[in-house]
Order: structure tokens, then C-alpha cells, then sequence
């Protein structure tokens, strides 16, 4: 399965919830999807299009546009194409719903996006802190706006 | 997990400082007699925020960061990190450089591997397993350490090419540890094939199914040992690979066993790929010319863009996700790390298993907690 077939499947079935798809090179692709069909799509590209393989979900912070973004890497063990499938949220109330029960490794991957950048994942069995001590919940670190060392990380110390 | 205890119930808690563990992390298990019925990981007593600090360091300083991801396999998280760089830049290392780099990955690889085995057979009380290969890998690191000048932390990549070139007599001095790590290797093997004790402890200890390891998102040595032939370095070729000899190294047994089998058959295809690079060895520039980059760049501006970028560590799937935003820092680094799921994965693996064998279990997955947090 190449890339352009990938693309041309994934638009085809969701015409209104995927944005901007395109192929970087012939093992990279990206597109943007609505963040309400998140989940949907995700079940659709490892029921339909063998990605049965998630490498990461991440969070990035653009302050600039007043957005984060939650991005997932998803990829396969069958053929090399991995797909970055972005969902954009609003910079105050970040949601989107849990991907845990079509990737089962989501589970850290969303805790962690949880706690460092505030990114809700709505019906997740388990959210909370996984690296973070649970005093810091609510600093938000990975935010591009977060004062960090010494302002806020000593405070819990004096 | 459940906090309400049945009648002949408990939980013990291994860790945060347990001798089975490779770094610091709390296992809480909940035991029915000597069964594990319901296990959980908790993490973060190592977590450095190296994602938050390499935002803060220009490109040139982030490699020594990602050295810290997890000292064991430093030049292949470096690898990663100059990978990415490199496909923004939109530079490629000449060919020179890039034998090097596989030479030496190759050589992080072979130490790695041993370690992981050591440290296997020490968990399950076979202490002498780890004086025989920490023996063979300080030899192994004695070679890395002639070309980058360290043992463990090398920072000795760059983008489009490596700081230093191979010194002279490398290869008189790697073809005799090579060839008595290939001994040395069938000595192992000939050694876990007969030894009935360590036979009974790892046979059909924690197996993986080829479906469960890939639904739980493994990677690496315990994906292979299922019988799925998932290696990037095949898959997704970077470097030479393409151009080189080597096999992906599979069992069908899935258990501890297979798992350390194929972590054996890696270093043996491992030193054939080293070999054929000394051989294959290309002259000419370490950096590529009639560019500004090279060891004399402390800053360098990087063109914006975003890449997601996938190497081979030795515990598995390494993959880096770097944007930059065309300043001399990058933008926002996500690390994704082989041991990350595969931590992920041990309560599942070990639910309904004996105490004893989570040692078995959680050591045959070569293990490194720093990665893990980061």
C-alpha cells in the first residue's frame, strides 16, 4: 500500500474531517483532522489501512495561534508509511476524546501529553500524572508560556 | 489497581531501588498466595525533562543532552537527533562518514546486547553470566572509546558528518575483539542451550504472542522474538543499511528464552556488518564539502519544518518528532523510546505469573528506566 492510496482512502472516507493531506515522501505522510472524528479516523486507519502500529502521541504548544495541537504518529508493521495526524484545540479548553480503546499504548502517551501540557483525553480509563510529581499538575511545563526554574519549580521548596 | 485486599491477599511493592530493575521505578503488585493477580508501574523517579530542555539549547548543544537519554546507546539516540537536523537541513553526510557512524552504532549495539544479557543473568541469580560478558564488552567499549575519546556519553556525531575521524590501526585493533566476541558468542549460546537450571527459568516464561506484542505496541528484540520481522533498519533504511548484508533476526518461541536468542544472533549479525564496513571503508571527507556545516558551527540556523524521524536502538523502535521554527533552537522535540512501551507493557505480561518470574520477565527485556522517563 503506498502513500498516495493511503491519502486518497482516508479523504475519500472522510471528506469534511480531514484537512490538508499530504504525502512529504513516499514513507511520510500528514493531515489534519477535526478533533471530534479523532477517534474515528484512528479506528478506521488500523481497521481499513493496516496501521497497526502507534508510535507516539504528543502534544505541541503554538502560542503565536493561541492552539496546541495534540499530533499522533502512526505507523505499521506491514508496510513503512507513517502518517502524523494532527488534531487542532483551543489554547483554554483543550479536549479530545481518548484513542486508548483502538491503541492500547495510547495509555501513557496521553497521560503524559496530559500532565505536561493540560491536553484532556475525555473516556481515558486512567488519567493521571505519570512522570510528573501530582503537586505539579496544573504547571502545564511543556507550555511555551510555563516560567519553569527558578520561579515556579522552587517555589515548593522555600 | 484495586485498593480493597481479598482474604490471603497482599501487595508488595518492588522498587523504586530494586537489584532487578534497570533504573528506578515502582512496580506494586498484588499477590493471591505467590500469584500475581493485578500489577502497575509507576514512573517518574528519573525524569530529567530532556524534551523541555533541548527547546532551550541550541542544535549543536542538544547532542549532548540526548547522550542522557540512555547512556548505553548514546550514538544511537545522537543518531536520531542529527538525523532529524540533517533532514531539515536538507544535508546529507558523505559516504565516508556515514560507514563511520554504522560502524560505531554497530559497536553500541554489541555492547548493549552483552550488557543486557549480564544484567539478564544476574536477576535471575546467575551471577557469573555477568562477569563473562561485562569481560567482552569493556573490550567492545575500549574500541569506541579510541574514536570518540569516551566510554559512554560520546557527543560525537555531527550534522552532515562526525567529529573525528577513524584513528589509525582501528581496523588491526577491531578484527581481534571481533573475533573473540564471535567465541565468546557461541561459548554463550552453547552455555544456555545446556544449563537445565537456566532452562526452567526462562522456557515459556512471560511469552509473547506475535498479535499481543504488536496490539500492545512492542518493539525490538521481544517483537522479533514473536516471529515478526519489524527491524527499521530494513523497513525504513538509513545510512547505508540498504547497501549492506544483514538479517533480521527472528524465533518463534516468544518467551525469555527466544528473547535473549535473538539478542545472541543480533551481535553475531552485527560484527558480520561491522566487518563488511571495515572492508567496504570509502576515502575521502568526513563533512560534506562546500558547506558552512561541519565541527566549526556552534550556531547554525535551522529552515522551519517539522520531521519524524526512526532509527533502530537496540531495544527497539527509536523515533524522534523535532519542528523548528527556523531559529537556532529547536521549536518542540518529542522522543519516543523503544522501552517506553515495552514498560508499558510488563503488567499485562506478567498478570497471572509467580514472583519469581518477574524477574525473568521484566530482565529479558533489557531494560532502561531512563529512557523510559526521560
Amino acid at each position: 500500500m503506498d502513500v498516495t492510496e493511503i491519502l486518497k482512502s482516508l479523504t475519500g472516507k472522510f471528506p469534511e474531517a480531514i484537512s490538508e493531506a499530504t504525502a512529504d515522501s513516499e514513507i511520510r505522510a500528514r493531515a489534519y483532522v477535526d478533533k471530534e472524528k479523532a477517534k474515528e479516523v484512528c479506528q478506521y486507519l488500523k481497521d481499513a489501512l493496516q496501521f497497526d502500529h502507534l508510535c507516539s502521541v504528543c502534544g505541541v504548544d503554538y502560542i503565536k495561534r493561541n492552539e496546541l495541537e495534540v499530533v499522533y504518529h502512526i505507523a505499521s508493521y506491514d508496510h513503512p508509511v507513517v502518517l502524523m495526524l494532527k488534531a487542532r484545540l483551543p489554547r483554554d479548553s483543550p479536549e479530545v476524546e481518548s484513542i486508548v480503546s483502538v491503541y492500547w499504548n495510547a495509555n501513557w502517551y496521553e497521560r503524559e501529553t496530559y500532565e505536561l501540557f493540560g491536553i484532556l483525553f475525555k473516556n481515558h480509563p486512567n488519567l493521571k500524572p505519570l512522570v510528573l510529581p501530582e503537586d505539579m499538575l496544573g504547571e502545564w511545563p511543556l507550555r511555551k508560556d510555563y516560567e519553569g526554574f527558578p520561579n515556579k519549580t522552587a517555589r515548593n521548596l522555600v | 489497581m484495586e485498593e480493597k485486599l481479598g482474604s490471603n491477599e497482599m501487595i508488595i511493592h518492588l522498587g523504586p531501588q530494586h537489584p532487578m530493575q534497570p533504573g528506578p521505578f515502582r512496580l506494586n503488585l498484588r499477590l493471591r498466595g505467590e500469584t500475581v493477580v493485578d500489577a502497575e508501574v509507576e514512573l517518574g523517579y528519573i525524569h530529567k525533562g530532556i524534551e523541555k530542555i533541548l527547546e532551550n539549547k541550541t542544535y549543536l548543544q542538544g547532542i549532548t543532552i540526548v547522550d542522557r537519554i540512555c547512556y548505553l546507546v548514546a550514538l544511537v539516540n545522537e543518531e536520531c537527533f542529527v538525523g532529524c537536523t540533517e533532514k531539515l537541513l536538507g544535508i546529507e553526510p558523505p559516504e565516508r562518514a556515514q560507514y563511520i557512524r554504522v560502524i560505531l552504532e554497530e559497536l553500541t549495539r554489541l555492547q548493549s546486547h552483552l550488557l543486557g544479557m549480564g544484567e539478564f543473568g544476574e536477576f535471575i541469580g546467575f551471577m557469573s553470566m555477568f562477569m563473562y560478558t561485562i569481560r567482552e564488552r569493556e573490550e567492545v567499549l575500549g574500541l569506541i572509546d579510541m574514536v570518540t575519546g569516551a566510554r559512554i556519553t560520546h557527543s560525537y556525531l555531527r550534522f552532515g558528518g562526525v567529529r573525528d575521524d577513524l584513528p589509525d590501526g582501528f581496523k588491526e585493533k577491531a578484527i581481534p575483539v571481533l573475533n573473540n566476541l564471535k567465541k565468546a558468542i557461541n561459548d554463550f549460546e552453547e552455555m544456555f542451550r545446556t544449563d537445565r537450571i537456566y532452562r526452567e527459568r526462562t522456557v515459556g516464561v512471560g511469552t509473547l504472542t506475535a498479535d499481543a506484542a504488536k496490539s500492545l505496541g512492542v518493539s525490538g528484540p521481544a517483537l522479533r522474538a514473536t516471529g515478526v520481522p519489524f527491524d527499521i533498519r530494513k523497513n525504513e533504511p538509513y545510512l547505508v543499511y540498504k547497501d549492506l548484508d544483514f538479517k533480521i533476526c527472528t524465533e518463534t518461541a516468544g518467551d525469555s528464552f527466544a528473547r535473549v536468542q535473538v539478542r545472541l544472533n543480533e551481535i553475531r549479525e552485527s560484527i558480520y556488518i561491522i566487518e563488511q564496513c571495515l572492508d567496504q571503508l570509502p576515502g575521502g571527507p568526513i563533512f560534506p564539502e562546500d558547506t558552512l556545516y561541519g565541527r566549526r558551527t556552534p550556531v547554525m540556523r535551522v529552515p522551519a519544518g517539522e520531521v519524524f524521524h526512526r532509527v533502530e536502538d537496540p531495544r527497539g523502535e527509536m523515533g524522534m518528532y523535532m519542528i523548528s521554527d527556523g531559529s537556532d533552537k529547536p521549536y518542540r522535540v518529542k522522543i519516543r523510546g523503544p522501552y517506553y512501551p515495552t514498560l508499558q507493557a510488563l503488567p499485562p505480561l506478567i498478570k497471572g505469573t509467580t514472583v519469581a518470574d518477574v524477574a525473568a520477565i521484566s530482565g529479558s527485556m533489557d531494560g532502561c528506566t531512563s529512557e523510559a522517563d526521560r
